[in-house]
């Protein structure tokens, strides 16, 4: 997995514990080159402490990742150059401006005058901060600072970029402008591995990452992560009369059948393309006439909170929060 | 009603001012406990000792007077240690120069025929200090040492007989005042430079104020960057730990030189502070206690948990300067152990040399109050 060029960024059983605490135990997973991985995960799920350590900031107490084909418990100045990371709580200079904390972290990563310039700009520009480039930092709204500090991730153009919640605190529209930029950015070959809290973000992902309780719960695609939560593809019906959906029960591509209401139902089935049709004749042969048919995609808060809570329930733990329909 | 809620609001903002107070207990401890450590460091090493001034007597040969250290051993008064007896008066004068003595007694040539004439001779004394209380001391010490001379004269005299009260020839005696002291002490501080008590202590301010600078800054602001989580952009940042720390010692000490520069400007053109010694040594000198300073901020700033703390240390380190590093008293007015702890503090050094190179014109001599000494003769 370490020595794949096309893998940018893999973590191989790793564990981290604080004391009598275990925030993160056998993580396994790799992130493809050019891609847009999410983690997400309830808070304390290990998130963060995954990132510190993919980052180098933090090591492992079991197991082993690297970045860019080098461990990460010992990256060295050249890989470093190639890593951007935007932590979790501002973290920059409070006294220096926005454009004095933009061009310091661009020398610390070594680029020149003429290139910094651009670079400061560009970024600044990216996240509208260009006008307030004079500003303390001390003197900027929260989401400005989160702004201020996504800047600095990304002025020295890494390979691989790392972002703890770079969203957080901002408004629709600037999270709308950072994902295209991050998706610019993924074009362009970066690496983007970024953690959210807000869980339908991890549809504009190649690939989502899901935390809980300082365990990996999967790592799939949204869509197949979707269907890993709803076990399936999910067919929803709307029928003229009241129809029992329980009478569907026993076909054999049926994997689970949901009443939402008299008229409404939520059928589960392997593939819904291939199935729609047959579902259809069944409930026309059991004496239902459907009015609206159509696949049923749950919003990844669902998913989120249907994969959540399973795994709770294989922890032993109250499924709190589970919300699958 | 309004009352209790009133209560109510400011029991919740003691309640939460004690908690936290409490749950920091290493910096209620240093807060509580530091300054009275270093009170009873204070008072356990401090012996009440004065180191005695080191004497040299020149005796010329056709003085009359015994030229064997012994005979004066008895007369000296506390306070002086008689050193040597010699006859070479520019051998003395040049150990008093180099600071290997602090005062030479120069006995005049024709002493004893001074004497039998029936006159008082003058006992040159000369010292060569810069501290004004010390000088002062010096110059009641003189008065002493001329009174061991004396002893010594009214001593040989009484043996040789009355015949020499009244000498042969003599068509008078020998007045009881020339008797009763036959010589009287000229004391005179060789110094380069005699500065009052503010002048004095302005370069020891000056060292105290660039080691409590240094201090503070280097320590806050690894503290701070440790805890916001700068540390965490700067270690996956291609910097080293080494360029992270270089970088915030050359600029501290840019800073500290630029403040340093100020106030010896203040210090020499308002106070009239001299500035004697070459620029480049007292240069080298600010520019070591502001490298030493800062190392002692990187250490507390490794042992500090929050900036509170950090703060304390640093007063406490100057706390311990004020009474350790010979600011206030003499370093060598306190036991060996303490006089080590002193040598610890990057002020003891800067304050020597600063006062010595300003005040002097010269750096400090290896005389035994210097730390090599102390060291050197350490069991």
């Amino acid at each position: 997995m370490a020595g794949d060029p096309s893998v940018a960024i893999a973590a191989d059983d790793l564990g981290r514990t604080f004391g009598e605490v275990t925030a993160l135990e056998h993580v396994t997973f790799s992130v493809t080159s050019g891609t847009i991985v999410g983690v997400i995960g309830p808070s304390g799920a290990g998130k963060t402490t995954a990132v510190r350590i993919l980052t180098g900031a933090l090591a492992p107490t079991s197991g082993s990742a690297t970045v860019l084909g080098h461990s990460c418990s010992s990256l060295a100045r050249r890989t470093r150059e190639r890593i951007g990371y935007m932590p979790q709580l501002f973290s920059l200079f409070p006294d220096l401006t926005v454009g004095e904390n933009v061009d310091f972290v661009a020398s610390l990563f070594g680029l020149l005058l003429l290139r910094r310039r651009r670079r400061v700009r560009r970024v600044l520009e990216l996240v509208d901060l260009w006008p307030v480039r004079g500003r303390k930092a001390s003197q900027l709204s929260g989401g400005m600072q989160r702004r201020l500090e996504l800047a600095c991730a990304l002025v020295h153009e890494p390979a691989v970029v790392f972002l703890d919640e770079p969203t957080a605190g901002l408004d629709p529209l600037l999270r709308t402008a950072i994902w295209t930029e991050l998706h610019r950015l993924s074009r362009s070959g970066c690496t983007v591995l970024v953690t959210t809290q807000y869980v339908g973000e991890a549809e504009e992902c190649d690939e989502v990452v899901l935390f809980s309780e300082g365990q990996l719960v999967s790592v799939a695609q949204p869509d197949e992560m979707r269907r890993d939560a709803t076990q399936g593809e999910v067919i929803e019906l709307q029928t003229r009369d009241v129809f029992d959906g329980d009478r569907l029960a026993g076909l054999p591509i049926i994997r689970s059948v949901r009443q939402l209401s008299g008229r409404e139902l939520l059928v589960t089935t392997d593939n819904a393309g291939t199935g729609l049709p047959v579902i259809l004749n069944a409930v026309e042969d059991l004496g239902g006439v459907v009015t609206s048919s159509r696949e049923y995609r749950p919003s990844f808060d669902e998913v989120f909170a249907t994969l959540i809570s399973r795994h709770r329930a294989t922890l032993g733990q109250p499924p709190d929060g589970a919300i699958a329909r | 009603m309004i009352l209790l809620q009133v209560l109510t609001r400011l029991l919740a903002i003691v309640g939460k001012e004690l908690v936290e107070a409490i749950r920091r207990p290493a910096a209620l401890f240093s807060l509580v406990l530091g300054p009275f450590l270093i009170m009873a460091i204070f008072g356990l090493g401090y012996d009440n000792s004065i180191t005695p001034f080191r004497a040299d007597l020149v005796v010329p040969p056709g003085a009359g007077l015994s030229t064997n250290l012994a005979d004066y051993q008895p007369f000296v008064p506390p306070g002086a240690r008689l050193d040597s007896v010699g006859t070479d008066a520019a051998a003395a004068e040049q150990a008093l120069r180099n600071q290997a003595v602090d005062v030479v007694v120069y006995v005049p040539a024709n002493l004893m025929k001074t004497f039998e004439a029936g006159q008082q001779s003058t006992i040159r004394v000369e010292y060569n200090l810069i501290s004004p209380a010390k000088a002062d001391y010096a110059t009641l010490l003189v008065q002493q040492l001329a009174y061991a001379v004396n002893e010594q004269i009214i001593e040989r005299t009484a043996g040789t007989g009355v015949s020499v009260l009244r000498a042969p020839g003599s068509s008078f005696p020998i007045p009881p005042a020339v008797i009763a002291a036959p010589t009287r002490a000229q004391p005179e501080n060789i110094a380069p430079n005699q500065p009052s008590l503010p002048s004095f202590y302005g370069p020891a301010v000056l060292a105290l104020i660039l080691q409590h600078l240094a201090i503070t800054l280097t320590a806050l602001s690894l503290i701070r960057e440790r805890r916001t989580g700068v540390f965490d952009v700067l270690r996956v940042s291609p910097v080293s730990a080494f360029e992270i720390v270089l970088g915030k010692v050359v600029a501290f000490a840019i800073l500290g030189v630029v403040i340093a520069l100020a106030l010896l400007a203040v210090l020499v053109d308002v106070l009239g502070v001299p500035l004697l010694g070459d620029p480049l040594l007292i240069a080298a000198s600010v520019g070591l206690l502001l490298v030493a300073s800062l190392g002692l901020g990187l250490l507390i700033s490794v042992v500090s948990d929050s900036d509170r703390q950090a703060v304390q240390l640093a007063l406490m380190s100057l706390l311990a300067s004020v009474f350790f590093s010979g600011f206030l008293l003499d370093v060598q007015q306190f036991v060996p152990v303490v006089q080590g702890l002193g040598d610890l503090l990057p002020a003891t050094h800067g304050i020597r040399l600063l006062q010595d190179l300003m005040l002097r014109g010269a750096p400090p001599s290896r005389g035994t109050s210097s730390p090599w000494r102390r060291w050197q003769a350490w069991p």
